[in-house]
């Protein structure tokens, strides 16, 4: 086992678990991080950026610049470095604050995600404790939830029945990011998530409470892959099912960034040869949980939209696909599905 | 048996929820696009004042996320973003916050305040012209009339020159 020779409360590197040939090896190889000395006089908010900055560059740390900023905004208690006036900038760090952050960027070095080094992100307008390896929610992700926002705020159309308690699902809520999000935006809503990762429920349950949103949502440790009937005794009729499922192919998963690959669970990203294992099971769970003309959203990878259009069509009756999406970049990337209960299903119901 | 075709939105074309939406009594599908800008009153902190109305086709929107695919296969903190008002080559960039969501709309805010500006800017522009043209009609009107005037305390000097009583010393 690859241990790192940093300081305490490391994980060894992930990149160790998977075995395969040399050249995986190489490319994940975890090389000994050695942080540079502390300087022997005192520095400003301003030099410590740019020495990190620059470090990071030469050891090929991505965004040096990124990283550097957001590291000390947050060792100073702010989100952007631009919030901090201009005489916290010309200040000299105290010797605690450069101990401090010393620690933070050598983790930094290692290729930890920021989001995990300073152990919390933004999502939309909530913020939320980040922790390896539960996943850290992408800015696409924020589009998702307000698609969802979209159909649940109208006065009337998809999933909305003005007597009737609006609740809906999240697969996979690693964070607690989407399920969080909506319950801020729709006060009157009640939501269930789940996740077969326990640190994953474990960091929601953690995220609910912080923000305040723990009494109107629903915790469950359930793998939909291994035990989709407990899914189906959670409830029958809920208004959207929502879910940013594993969708990489498995072939992908080996040239990922280093940030990915050696912190994040896999088992949240690799969706199987065809990126579609857990967006299947989904599919064919949709109408047995959805209420009639509830709705089903999904973020995919940009290759699947007409794969899982020609799916349904072919082995979900019932399930109607709506439309596709797009990203801020300009990729499809939502898939929006429809449950259609036809009159022929009710005769055949009562046969 | 597919209820509705697929629909593929316009790459730069994205439909935005509640969020930007026009006040009831305007629909921004119905109205058609002016060259200028539409005035409505806005619902949102800002009550009093009347910003113009995005219209989400007349925008340019640029995020950068890396060189990587995206969405699950990247991890990248960059955030910003770049958004263009085409009809006015006016550009907004916006880096405020951590979310890239909220850095959207709120470029759209910062956007709507200066597409005010440059409209109001527009206006005030409109405004002084026929002010100027107002004075100018003033000014000859004025001009006629005190030449009248004159010409009238002439003709009355005159004929007061020619009474028997007027003395001269």
């Amino acid at each position: 086992m690859w241990r790192m020779s940093l300081s305490t409360g490391y994980r060894a590197c992930l990149g160790c678990r998977t075995g395969g040939s040399k050249g995986t090896w190489s490319f994940h190889a975890v090389r000994t991080c050695s942080a540079p000395a502390l300087p022997a006089g005192r520095i400003t908010t301003l030099q410590a950026v740019d020495f990190w900055r620059r470090h990071f560059e030469e050891r090929g740390v991505t965004e040096p610049e990124q990283s550097s900023q957001y590291i000390i905004a947050h060792l100073l208690g702010a989100k952007m470095i631009e919030s901090l006036g201009q005489e916290r900038l010309t200040e000299f760090l105290s010797q605690k604050e450069m101990k401090q952050l010393w620690q933070l960027c050598t983790k930094r070095l290692s290729r930890m995600p920021v989001q995990y080094v300073i152990e919390e992100w933004d999502f939309r307008d909530l913020t939320l404790k980040m922790r390896p390896p539960v996943f850290i929610p992408r800015p696409e992700t924020e589009e998702l939830v307000g698609l969802v926002l979209t159909d649940l705020q109208g006065n009337s159309g998809p999933g909305v029945d003005a007597d009737s308690q609006q609740t809906c699902l999240e697969v996979g809520c690693g964070s607690g990011a989407v399920s969080l999000s909506l319950l801020k935006s729709l006060p009157q809503l009640k939501a269930f998530a789940l996740d077969r990762s326990q640190d994953a429920v474990d960091l929601t349950r953690e995220n609910a409470l912080r923000l305040g949103l723990s009494d109107r949502l629903k915790i469950y440790l359930v793998d939909v892959m291994k035990d989709p009937e407990t899914v189906l005794s959670l409830c029958r009729s809920f208004s959207a099912v929502v879910s940013n499922p594993p969708y990489l192919f498995s072939e992908d998963m080996m040239s990922l960034q280093p940030e990915i690959f050696r912190f994040e669970d896999h088992a949240a990203l690799d969706g199987g040869a065809d990126g579609l294992n857990v967006i299947k099971r989904l599919l064919t769970l949709a109408p047995h949980i959805l209420s009639n003309h509830g709705r089903m959203y999904l973020e995919v990878d940009p290759r699947h939209p007409p794969l899982i259009c020609e799916w349904v069509d072919v082995n979900v009756k019932e399930l109607q696909y709506v439309e596709t999406r797009h990203d801020i970049s300009g990729r499809p990337r939502f898939c929006i599905l429809q449950k259609e209960k036809s009159h022929k299903d009710y005769e055949q119901e009562s046969d | 048996m597919l209820l509705l075709v697929t629909h593929i939105s316009r790459m730069f074309s994205v439909t935005r929820g509640v969020f930007w939406r026009a006040a009831p009594r305007l629909s921004p599908l119905l109205r058609p696009t002016p060259p200028g800008l539409t005035c409505v009153s806005s619902v949102g902190k800002k009550d009093l004042v009347d910003f113009p109305v995005l219209i989400e086709d007349e925008l340019e929107e640029q995020f950068v996320r890396g060189s990587g695919p995206g969405g699950q296969a990247t991890n990248k903190t960059s955030n910003c973003v770049v958004l263009k008002h085409i009809p006015t080559g006016i550009v907004v960039k916006c880096h405020q916050t951590r979310s890239v969501d909220t850095n959207r709309k709120r470029a759209r805010e910062i956007m709507r305040e200066k597409l005010d500006v440059a409209y109001k800017g527009e206006l005030s522009e409109v405004l002084v012209k026929k002010k100027e043209s107002v004075l100018k009609k003033d000014e000859k009107r004025r001009r006629v009339n005190e030449n009248l005037e004159r010409k009238r305390q002439f003709k009355e000097s005159l004929s007061a020159d020619s009474k028997p009583e007027n003395d001269t010393a």
